[in-house]
């Protein structure tokens, strides 16, 4: 038997190159403590990100890690996923990876519902090319490419997911550890494709949307009286309406994976034995007889 | 009389049931012993467009169209009036006279003409679609098919639609064979097939192939999204994967399709795409993140007429440049093009041998004249296919610390671990980085990973499939060219040296790293070298120009109109200049 597994397992020797006070410091120390309380062994682990600040991440949790190209996160971990199915399969990026470059494979990926873990870390603003607005900046968010305020409204990632048959909703905030961690585990735990927002301030580009307005801004829907995660209506009012942005656990419905559908065997692809004997070719071959 | 020989034309509108028909006939001559080739041109739509389906039966196995159609079956004017220069004199025109009358200035006094109302004998026969096979009696009775085997391919073929339409079929086979002899005994077509034997052969497309080569060499994953002409592979895939315990996705786009690939080979999986020009564009990053951090990973290239939309199902060879140059910065890749439909199946399972063994990108690059065009082989022996998956670590464990997936060795290539195996936990970043998979952007770490990496091209010269010279090895002509331009080219060498002509064709296999040791000494004692291509800028040429320097002797026949070459668009340049031998016949 191995040991209990702590967080310090699953941390790696680079150092980080975030900034002091980074909202993804959050998530990265979510997710190891996660892992650990799942009992998760880093081989057992394919963690894969995007580019940009949060893309990073990858680096940074000890783990089979896939640093890729830019906006196609989901697709690598998608294949990596039905490769091999006994791998737990997170993902992870930023808002622009994920909503911007990547919005195409975003809706596909919830649509697919593969059994994985996708993790949006949010700061509302382009970091990592030094401030651009973002696909969730706030219409008027004033950038270097935006200097009369960001002409466009911003995506609602999470209702995107909803309106696209996503199976498992959850958003948490970087600086409220304890329940992210709880929706990590509840997002590995969830078969199928299960997504988590965080919202992860960046302390050196977006002054609007920083730790002390997310606190002002935010609603523990877990505490709302009666909200219960299996409405999907009530999951697309919590998740539209004005007001305060909503954290927890948004929706949950249990549904067959893209494994289901495809009748995908138990044993792994990637442990099959591709050498086959010459009879199993037989009938391919007598067709073209 | 031409014996044993026979080049059909079988044209119409796009969905009027010509392709299906062109297939049967193709099964036709396969079972009464003949070579086949055939050769899809259709228009980029459902319904409507001409079409035309050509299938060349003879007792050689050439690989390509003839230089001309012997019977070309009409369904429309237009088809007589897109095709009626292409036949040969002495040859036929089988017309579908019901709506349309074929004009004076449209007919030809050198080809025998049998204007037939087939639309109007299939309307009173009950359904109008049954033209197809009265004009496949009409065929079968003209060019001397085997009516049973003509009868016994058609039952196979609407069989599963049940007794009552394999009765109508029969019915309308014979009145097609009735209509012949009642109306044309006097007008023999000149032509008269013999049946032989059939034996243990294959009739196959060549994007089949690549799906079959790819099955057995263990491919057990494939994502990709529908193009043409490289959709067949995707379907074919679906259909067997499961089987063998793999999975095929559609994917939402092409970058999708390629980044999935990169995914399943990271994780221990023989992936492939399969795409056109267009797909192909939409995949250059990923290829370059395949090139940087070593996965092996088998793209299909199945080109076609570009840039842009371009003629989606017509053939062309203008994408060298683009598998070879395309992505910012600098990868090691592969590029190897099949020549035949059998070729097709064996270099693709040696694409995945190379693709594992020295962990990059190889490229299938074939084009829409060759992978959607059937021919007979002998069937594939699939106890040959080597599986070399190089230095995978796919069971045991590696010692976390000790073990760098990007270690320097002295063949470039490092151990490859996959997600799952116990110490081997490491980042495998898009960003330059050291052995052990840490970003960095140290200076002289960054040479050596470049040295690396690109080294892996000369570690694997050895492993590249060779060119293949046909014709005389010694001759003073040389012809270049590759893909499937292979069969008009090698039919060409053999009728030229009938005449007189002595040349010597370089088929080349491996496109990049490019050949230059096989260029070399193929211009070694040649006086004039002709490279055969299919593009407008001689993208090939200027590869072997930049081998062999300047050259007198170079020669350049191109064609670019989307059309394959016929052999005696490459006979005649080569004839001029030979300036000796007697005229050479058309075929």
């Amino acid at each position: 038997m191995t040991a209990t597994l702590t967080p310090k397992d699953f941390a790696t020797a680079t150092p980080s190159w975030w900034c002091p006070g980074c909202g993804d410091f959050g998530v990265l120390s979510a997710l190891k403590q996660a892992m650990a309380e799942l009992g998760k062994q880093p081989k057992d682990v394919a963690f894969i990100s995007g580019i940009g600040c949060s893309g990073k991440i990858s680096g940074y949790l000890h783990s089979y890690a896939f640093h890729g190209v830019h906006g196609r996160a989901l697709p690598v971990a998608t294949a990596v996923k039905l490769a091999n199915r006994d791998l737990t399969v997170i993902a992870a990026g930023g808002d622009g990876d994920g909503y911007a470059i990547g919005a195409g494979h975003f809706v596909h990926a919830v649509r697919r519902n593969t059994d994985m873990t996708y993790i949006v870390m949010d700061n509302q603003t382009y970091g990592l090319t030094k401030g651009q607005s973002s696909p969730t900046s706030a219409t008027g968010y004033v950038a270097s490419v935006s200097p009369d305020g960001n002409p466009d409204t911003p995506l609602n990632g999470l209702a995107l997911a909803l309106a696209a048959g996503a199976s498992f909703i959850a958003r948490g905030f970087s600086a409220q550890p304890k329940q992210m961690v709880a929706m990590i585990k509840a997002a590995v735990e969830h078969r199928g494709f299960a997504i988590v927002e965080v919202m992860s301030p960046c302390v050196t580009y977006n002054k609007i949307n920083t730790y002390a307005w997310f606190k002002d801004n935010v609603e523990d829907l877990t505490v709302r009286d009666g909200y219960a995660p299996n409405d999907r209506l009530a999951a697309f009012e919590a998740l539209t309406r004005d007001g305060d942005i909503p954290l927890g656990i948004i929706y949950k419905e249990d549904r067959p994976t893209f494994e289901d559908r495809t009748g995908l065997p138990e044993m792994p692809i990637a442990r099959l034995d591709i050498r086959r004997p010459t009879a199993d070719y037989a009938a391919i071959q007598a067709a073209y007889r | 009389m031409i014996l044993n020989s026979v080049e059909v034309m079988f044209g119409g509108q796009a969905g009027d049931g010509s392709l299906t028909t062109g297939d049967l006939i193709a099964g036709v001559f396969k079972r009464m012993g003949l070579e086949v080739y055939t050769y899809k041109d259709f228009p980029s739509r459902i319904r409507g467009g001409h079409t035309n389906y050509v299938i060349r039966a003879s007792e050689n196995h050439d690989y390509g169209m003839a230089d001309a159609v012997d019977a070309l079956v009409a369904f429309d004017l237009e088809a007589v009036e897109t095709h009626i220069a292409e036949m040969r004199p002495g040859g036929f025109v089988v017309f579908d006279n019901t709506d349309e009358a074929i004009p004076d200035n449209v007919r030809r006094d050198d080809v025998t003409w049998y204007e037939i109302p087939l639309a109007k004998i299939a309307k009173e026969m009950g359904l109008e679609l049954i033209r197809n096979t009265i004009s496949l009696g009409v065929l079968g009775a003209l060019v001397g098919m085997d009516p049973e085997i003509v009868r016994h391919d058609v039952r196979g073929v609407y069989q599963r639609k049940g007794e009552k339409v394999v009765d109508l079929n029969m019915r309308a086979i014979e009145a097609g064979e009735n209509y012949v002899r009642e109306h044309f005994a006097d007008r023999p077509s000149g032509y008269g097939l013999t049946k032989g034997i059939d034996g243990d052969r294959l009739i196959m497309m060549g994007n089949d192939a690549i799906a079959y080569g790819a099955l057995v060499a263990g491919c057990r994953f494939m994502a990709g999204y529908p193009i043409t002409p490289a959709t067949d592979i995707l379907e074919w895939m679906s259909k067997q994967l499961p089987a063998f315990g793999g999975v095929v996705v559609q994917a939402e786009d092409e970058l999708a399709a390629i980044t999935m690939t990169l995914g399943a080979a990271f994780a221990g999986v023989r992936a492939m795409t399969a795409t056109s020009g267009p797909g192909q564009a939409l995949m250059t990053e990923a290829i370059g993140l395949a090139g940087v951090l070593e996965i092996p990973v088998v793209v299909v290239e199945c080109a076609r007429a570009g840039p842009s939309t371009g003629m989606p199902t017509k053939t062309e060879q203008s994408n060298l440049n683009h598998l070879i140059y395309s992505g910012h910065g600098e990868i090691p890749r592969v590029i190897l093009a099949p020549g035949t439909v059998g070729e097709s199946f064996e270099l693709t399972t040696t694409a995945f041998n190379l693709a594992e063994k020295y962990q990059l990108p190889v490229f299938l690059l074939t084009e829409q004249a060759l992978c959607q065009s059937k021919a007979t082989l002998p069937p594939f022996d699939v106890d040959a296919v080597q599986i070399d998956r190089g230095k995978l670590i796919d069971s045991g464990e590696v010692v976390f610390g000790e073990y760098k997936r990007f270690a320097f060795t002295d063949d470039n290539v490092s151990p490859r671990v996959i997600p799952g195996i116990p110490g081997g936990m490491h980042l495998a970043p898009g960003s330059e980085h050291n052995d052990g998979g840490v970003i960095t952007e140290n200076a002289a770490n960054r040479a050596r990973m470049m040295e690396k990496r690109m080294g892996k091209l000369v570690s694997m010269r050895d492993d590249l499939p060779r060119a293949v010279l046909h014709g005389v090895a010694d001759a003073d002509i040389g012809i270049v060219g590759y893909g499937a331009n292979t069969g008009p080219i090698a039919e060409a060498v053999d009728r030229l040296a009938r005449a007189g002509v002595l040349t010597r064709f370089l088929q080349l296999r491996t496109l990049w790293p490019f050949p230059e040791d096989e260029i070399k000494t193929f211009f070694g004692g040649a006086q004039h070298v002709f490279v055969v291509e299919n593009n407008y800028t001689g993208q090939l040429e200027r590869l072997i120009r930049a081998v062999v320097g300047p050259v007198d002797a170079l020669q350049s026949v191109r064609k670019y109109n989307g059309q394959p070459f016929r052999p005696i668009e490459i006979i005649e340049p080569i004839r001029r200049i030979a300036a000796v031998g007697t005229p050479v016949e058309v075929i």
